[in-house]
């Protein structure tokens, strides 16, 4: 055996890492459990989940509950608050997140241990929790493409001043630029050597771009998508809430045979280049029996269908006020 | 975003070589550039015989990139944004404020849904007369000759001594309705125009805050919106989404409430449906879906899309609109 390669083994067998480190190491790659309503799965960084549903159906609202869970601490002055203690990145495409909104949950989330009376909370953990988030509003498939050419160094920066490192990148949603890029792909090309179309091409750029990011900062990626087209025999029924009992159960049992078939109720639109890139995929649909069970008027139910890895069975979930909730 | 060539004034290290490099990878723009993979990019400029100065090239591209990108902003900042510039503005009624939580939001797109004569137009002028009467500017896009300062004036009468009729009264009154400026838009390349034109007035405007413009209102988006929608090219639904991403950008950076108004078509399964369809359906923050019952007084309200409650929320009224 050649001294080079000797030394090589040795070295590798000597090890390089301590104890310490390489628990920390592994802990990163281990799977973890999302709160619910995404808690069916384990999902580890890496991991791209899409969550596929018409609007509304609570998908924004579920991606900012996963946020609130990661940036806040796992302990703070004793109370325990399970989150996972790191920075979030949220992608907004669709320019309708609303910070109010965020910031009412995150306190509602720290004051909870607190009891429902008491008036005051810590301003500090507050505060912290809210820099951990991250944001970026993007109008166009340009304006996507140029932050992330350009994250990677500002979450370097971010990662050195808070100590953590980014855990979560949120996109909402991501078929936004869909007919925009649709149509210009229509337009006179320059020259003959741009082979693709130019929808493509943004998918195919974005999904690299991700991935290199993703080498650098390991995260999990969870993106929205909305329905923007539905089967057509199936269109109908969808938007009949199951007001004859016969109706509906005709409805649910043809739409079974169809999703036995491989076919769900809404088409895709996304280029296959994103679609292989999605390790995961939940469906959210509206509930059928929604207006049997609705005596709360406030709140509103969906389906919540694991498409990716298949589940057998469906949660169904609570929209109110304070949030999503699955309903037991 | 500029052709590589028009950089080279400004960028030295973007010469006719680097151009020559660029364009074998079909990069002739700084779009181009932006759909193009880094890594392939800096390989191949490692075998060139003047890589280093290739490599300094790419990475002047994407300084320039870096300056034009959306800024990363945190939770605390977002949130001190919304607190200092996105205030909530009334409608007028107290029952749809206060089943808005408050009424009307600066930053977001609000769209009220409802077959003709349910009361839409009739909550766009009193939303318009208030914001005015609170000595903010109104924008008013009527589409369908449906406003009428007749009742503007009505409004503002209504809920204050402005009825009395003598001169200083009379003014008063002057001044709030020019408070509020119409524009009649009959077809969506007019809106864009008109709404390209705000937003450079916006910005130079800046300064002069005493007349800012607090309500956009476009009344019907959809009588715009449906004709080009006919048809099976993409083209129509790019617009319809690009003048969604106009108003929201111009709602956001400008601290604008905007309120666009739809009608109903009938579905497929005979219950009526908002109409423009699914895309649009994630283009507004708030939709709200108004209905009156035939031959009485009574109207409904009710929530189809809320950031902060859920859908399904309904209020009945017979004086909602008092």
């Amino acid at each position: 055996m050649k001294k080079k390669d000797r030394e090589e083994i040795e070295s590798w067998i000597k090890g390089d890492e301590t104890g310490g480190e390489m628990l920390k190491r592994v802990w990163r790659v281990r799977p973890f459990i999302l709160p619910p309503p995404l808690h069916r799965v384990p999902l580890r960084v890496g991991n791209v989940l899409e969550l596929v549903g018409p609007s509304p159906s609570a998908k924004t609202q579920i991606l900012i509950q996963t946020a609130i869970t990661c940036i806040l601490p796992k302990h703070w002055n004793g109370i325990h608050y399970g989150g996972l203690d790191h920075l979030v990145l949220f992608i907004d495409l669709d320019s309708r997140f609303d910070i109010t909104r965020f910031s009412h949950l995150l306190l509602h989330r720290i004051m909870e241990p607190y009891g429902e009376d008491s008036g005051d909370y810590d301003k500090s953990l507050f505060d912290l929790c809210m820099t951990r988030f991250l944001y970026v509003r993007c109008s166009d498939s340009f304006q996507f493409l140029q932050t992330l050419k350009t994250l990677n160094w500002r979450l370097d920066k971010e990662k050195e001043a808070h100590g953590v490192s980014v855990h979560l990148l949120l996109i909402d949603s991501i078929g936004a630029f869909h007919w925009m890029d649709r149509a210009s792909m229509l337009l006179p090309l320059k020259e003959n050597s741009r082979k693709k179309l130019f929808l493509q091409s943004v998918s195919e750029a974005v999904v690299q771009d991700i991935k290199k990011l993703l080498h650098v900062h390991p995260m999990l990626v969870i993106a929205t998508k909305s329905v923007i087209f539905w089967n057509k025999q199936s269109s109908a029924s969808v938007d009949v809430k199951g007001s004859f009992m016969k109706n509906s159960w005709e409805e649910r049992s043809s739409r079974n045979a169809t999703r036995n078939g491989q076919h769900v109720e809404y088409r895709e639109y996304m280029p296959s280049v994103w679609q292989s890139f999605v390790t995961h995929r939940i469906l959210i649909r509206s509930s059928d029996d929604h207006s049997v069970t609705s005596y709360c008027q406030n709140s509103s139910f969906y389906l919540l269908e694991w498409l990716l890895p298949r589940l057998s069975f469906s949660d169904k979930i609570v929209v109110k006020d304070a949030g999503v909730f699955v309903d037991s | 975003m500029a052709p590589l060539n028009s950089l080279e004034k400004e960028y030295p290290l973007i010469d006719s070589n680097f151009q020559t490099f660029c364009a074998s990878h079909s990069i002739y723009s700084v779009e181009d550039f932006l759909l193009h993979d880094l890594d392939a990019l800096f390989t191949s400029a490692a075998n060139h015989s003047t890589s280093h100065r290739l490599k300094q090239g790419i990475h002047q591209l994407l300084s320039i990139v870096d300056v034009l990108h959306p800024p990363l902003l945190n939770g605390l900042q977002l949130l001190q944004d919304s607190k200092r510039n996105k205030h909530v503005l009334s409608t007028g009624s107290e029952r749809v404020d206060e089943f808005l939580g408050g009424g009307l939001r600066e930053g977001q797109l609000t769209e009220l849904v409802g077959p003709s004569s349910s009361g839409k137009t009739q909550v766009c002028s009193m939303s318009a007369s208030t914001a005015a009467k609170h000595k903010g500017s109104v924008i008013y896009l009527d589409t369908s000759n449906s406003f009428s300062p007749q009742r503007i004036a009505h409004f503002v009468g209504q809920s204050s001594d402005y009825v009395s009729g003598n001169q200083a009264d009379h003014r008063l009154l002057q001044n709030i309705l020019d408070r509020i400026i119409c524009y009649p838009v009959f077809d969506v390349y007019q809106m864009f125009d008109l709404l390209r034109q705000l937003e450079i007035n916006f910005r130079s405007e800046i300064v002069k805050s005493d007349r800012h413009v607090q309500l956009l209102i476009v009344d019907s988006i959809s009588s715009l919106i449906t004709p080009i929608l006919r048809g099976s090219g993409p083209q129509g639904h790019a617009l319809m989404i690009s003048v969604g991403f106009l108003l929201k950008k111009l709602a956001h950076e400008h601290n604008i409430a905007v309120l666009v108004t739809n009608h109903v078509v009938g579905g497929e399964d005979g219950n009526s449906k908002p109409a423009l369809g699914e895309s649009w359906k994630s283009v507004p923050h708030v939709r709200l879906l108004l209905s009156r019952e035939c031959g009485s007084n009574v109207c409904n309200i009710s929530i189809i899309k809320h950031p902060a409650m859920a859908s399904g929320r309904t209020a009945t009224s017979s004086r909602l609109f008092d």
